[in-house]
């Protein structure tokens, strides 16, 4: 059955895991931090593994995207 | 770093004895700018005059917001203390920051010691906070509706300005005839050298008439984040600097602003970097701007500079008229932490201790909770109910206290000031995704707001004991005789002992191993918390009709089921247990620093 996407909060411990997050791209370069990027997308989408939860997933991505695209 | 001065324009003169100061709130706002903080005179101790080498049980060195604490703390314990303070004020001169936010926990302590009622009635209650990025807001908040807040008699937080609590408390301590004080406050007396040995501590003090010398038992050491103490005791610090600069502006508006706590994490009006709005006693609101990490202090506290600031974020010139500049600072903060809150007959609290970013306002509520945490163990140690080795559990309680508040602070700070790559890429992404998503929010970090600490790690908190360690808050109950009392005025009543609570009615067994305990244990005070139905079978006895005594003291993530709770004096929880039997008894020998 296909899970719909949750985005209340679901974190167990947000800050911990942002700033985990941030002590794992220390020391790297830019393209290094991008393939980490690149590969914990991956890692964590194999953990969704739904089609259409990974699609919701790419289409609220894409959505802040368009909206921020000026301030980059 | 440049530090700009308040105003002293209209400074009293100074008095010549206690009396004549007439402890007026002297303290008021001047007219034109700046603060007018209260002087209080030197006078020679007698010891000094007689040329007598005294000791002391307690010497506070510090008469900041945490050593006025722990002062009024023990006096109201009964128990005798020397405070030295260096100045002849409160608040600082030439100060950049000081604190502005209590926490409710704070406001707890303070409700004990007798201050909290003039807190309310000069500060500002707030509990809504708004979080903003360009010009977009990201997620508001209301501390009111989380349970966490919901129970106490206090409100989530208060604004005033330091000096004022300081002040309060100055006046607290005088409240008493000279004769009749307990504490007794030496102005001007400035430490210049300390020994210890094992049987004493040795303070050298300068004071305007000379120099003189002085024995401790027990030293507190409250004098701030430039304590010479930690070179005299040489404790080792773990400390970690940061390149954010900021600078305060203190003003007052004509037309005010909303009374809510707004923050900018990319404020269009201070070049993207981030904004705080806070509103304080007398009208006063701090707005504080994060700089360019290469910003000239100086330059950037000129009044020209924080007008052409206030223009940007207001989006129009305003008059002189309409916004008076009370005070500026800039500062630049850091985060250290002493590593062991215990040196031999030195204890380490408040900034002296640990000082972390002003994120969360973690810095002054913390202070204020270690002399809390510290008091009541010395009054029980000093007064003979407790064991030495309670006052090691200070260290373990507050150490975790300061370790979580600095990591908390840091990740604040990093949030705010985010390194290029990476970081800055993942905030502009929970920045963007939080103003559509819930989820996101969470991400956002401008200060998680102080909260009390839990102890896991404490000797004093019965192990595996449910709830043993977390703070309870002061809530409302009924008097045996029907009159409205709070969780703070029991342990006012309770005078420094452990509290413990019996929810229920129990056996007779039960009944006659509690007048046991009770009666060969001095150190502790025994009251039944009855629901609206039950028939006393104690004595001493409260009404908790709406549960809210229960609810502090037994639920932790869901109601457990305890028979009775030990509460502290600091409202802490030792222990809780479903049977009164030998785990009991045990407990109350561990809360009382007694190995088992």
């Amino acid at each position: 059955m296909t899970r719909l996407i949750n985005l209340e909060l679901n974190f167990q411990d947000a800050d911990a895991f942002y700033e985990r997050l941030l002590d794992a791209h220390q020391g790297l370069s830019p393209a290094q931090s991008a393939l980490f990027n690149a590969r914990l997308i991956l890692v964590m989408a194999n953990q969704l593994g739904d089609t259409a939860l990974l699609q919701s997933c790419l289409d609220t991505a894409r959505l802040a995207t368009a909206e921020q695209s000026q301030s980059l | 770093m440049n530090n700009i001065k308040p105003a002293h324009t209209h400074m009293q003169t100074t008095p010549t004895a206690y009396a004549a100061a007439a402890f007026t709130n002297g303290y008021e706002f001047t007219e034109g700018s700046g603060y007018q903080l209260p002087e209080y005179p030197f006078v020679e101790p007698p010891e000094m005059a007689a040329g007598e080498l005294k000791r002391h049980p307690i010497v506070i060195v510090g008469g900041g917001i945490t050593g006025l604490t722990l002062a009024c703390a023990l006096a109201q314990y009964g128990v005798r203390a020397v405070l030295l303070d260096e100045d002849n004020t409160v608040g600082v001169k030439g100060a950049s920051s000081r604190g502005i936010c209590y926490a409710q926990k704070t406001l707890e302590i303070f409700k004990r010691l007798g201050i909290y009622e003039r807190i309310a009635s000069k500060g500002v209650q707030w509990s809504v906070g708004r979080t903003f990025a360009g010009d977009d807001e990201v997620y508001a908040f209301d501390l009111r509706q989380q349970a966490t807040h919901s129970l106490s008699q206090q409100p989530p937080f208060i604004n005033i300005q330091q000096f004022y609590i300081e002040g309060f408390l100055v006046e607290k301590l005088h409240e008493a005839e000279a004769k009749d004080r307990l504490v007794d406050v030496r102005w001007s007396h400035r430490v210049t050298a300390f020994t210890q040995d094992a049987d004493v501590a040795t303070l050298t003090l300068a004071t305007p008439s000379g120099s003189y010398t002085l024995e401790a038992e027990h030293v507190v050491d409250c004098t701030g984040s430039r304590s010479p103490f930690r070179t005299w005791c040489q404790a080792p610090v773990t400390a970690k600097k940061g390149d954010d600069r900021w600078c305060i502006a203190d003003v007052r508006f004509k037309n005010p602003p909303p009374v809510e706590r707004h923050t900018w994490i990319e404020a269009p009006f201070n070049e993207g970097r981030a904004v705080w709005q806070h509103l304080m006693a007398d009208g006063v609101w701090r707005i504080d701007y994060q700089m360019a990490p290469n910003a000239d202090p100086e330059l950037v506290s000129r009044e020209d500079v924080v007008r052409e600031r206030l223009n940007a974020q207001f989006g129009r010139t305003l008059a002189p008229d309409e916004c008076e500049i009370v005070w500026v600072g800039p500062y630049a903060y850091r985060s250290e932490c002493v590593d062991t809150l215990r040196h031999g007959r030195v204890f380490f609290a408040g900034d002296s201790a640990h000082v972390v970013s002003p994120f969360g306002a973690r810095g002054g509520n913390s202070g204020v909770q270690d002399a809390d945490n510290l008091a009541w163990k010395l009054a029980a140690v000093v007064g003979g109910h407790a064991a030495a080795p309670l006052l090691d559990s200070y260290h373990a309680e507050r150490h975790e206290a300061a370790q979580h508040n600095v990591m908390v602070t840091n990740r604040t700070a990093r949030f705010l000031r985010p390194a290029d790559g990476a970081e800055r890429l993942f905030r502009t992404a929970a920045i963007g995704l939080a103003k559509r998503h819930a989820f996101a929010r969470q991400l956002v970090n401008t200060g998680r707001m102080s909260a009390p600490n839990i102890y896991t790690r404490s000797a004093a908190c019965v192990a595996g004991s449910t709830g043993s360690g977390l703070a309870t808050q002061n809530t409302a109950f009924a008097w045996a005789d029907g009159s409205p009392g709070t969780l703070a005025d029991l342990l006012g009543w309770a005078q420094g002992r452990l509290l413990l609570l019996i929810f229920g009615t129990f056996s007779s067994t039960a009944a006659s191993r509690l007048q046991a305990l009770t009666a060969t244990t001095p150190g502790i005070r025994c009251v039944q918390v009855l629901a609206a139905n039950d028939r006393a079978s104690a004595t001493e006895h409260i009404r908790d009709p709406q549960g809210h005594v229960r609810a502090t003291c037994l639920t932790t993530e869901r109601p457990i089921n305890a028979a009775w709770a030990l509460l502290r004096p600091d409202s802490y929880i030792a222990a809780t247990g479903p049977n009164i039997d030998a785990t009991l008894v045990q407990a109350v020998a561990i809360a009382m620093g007694v190995e088992v």
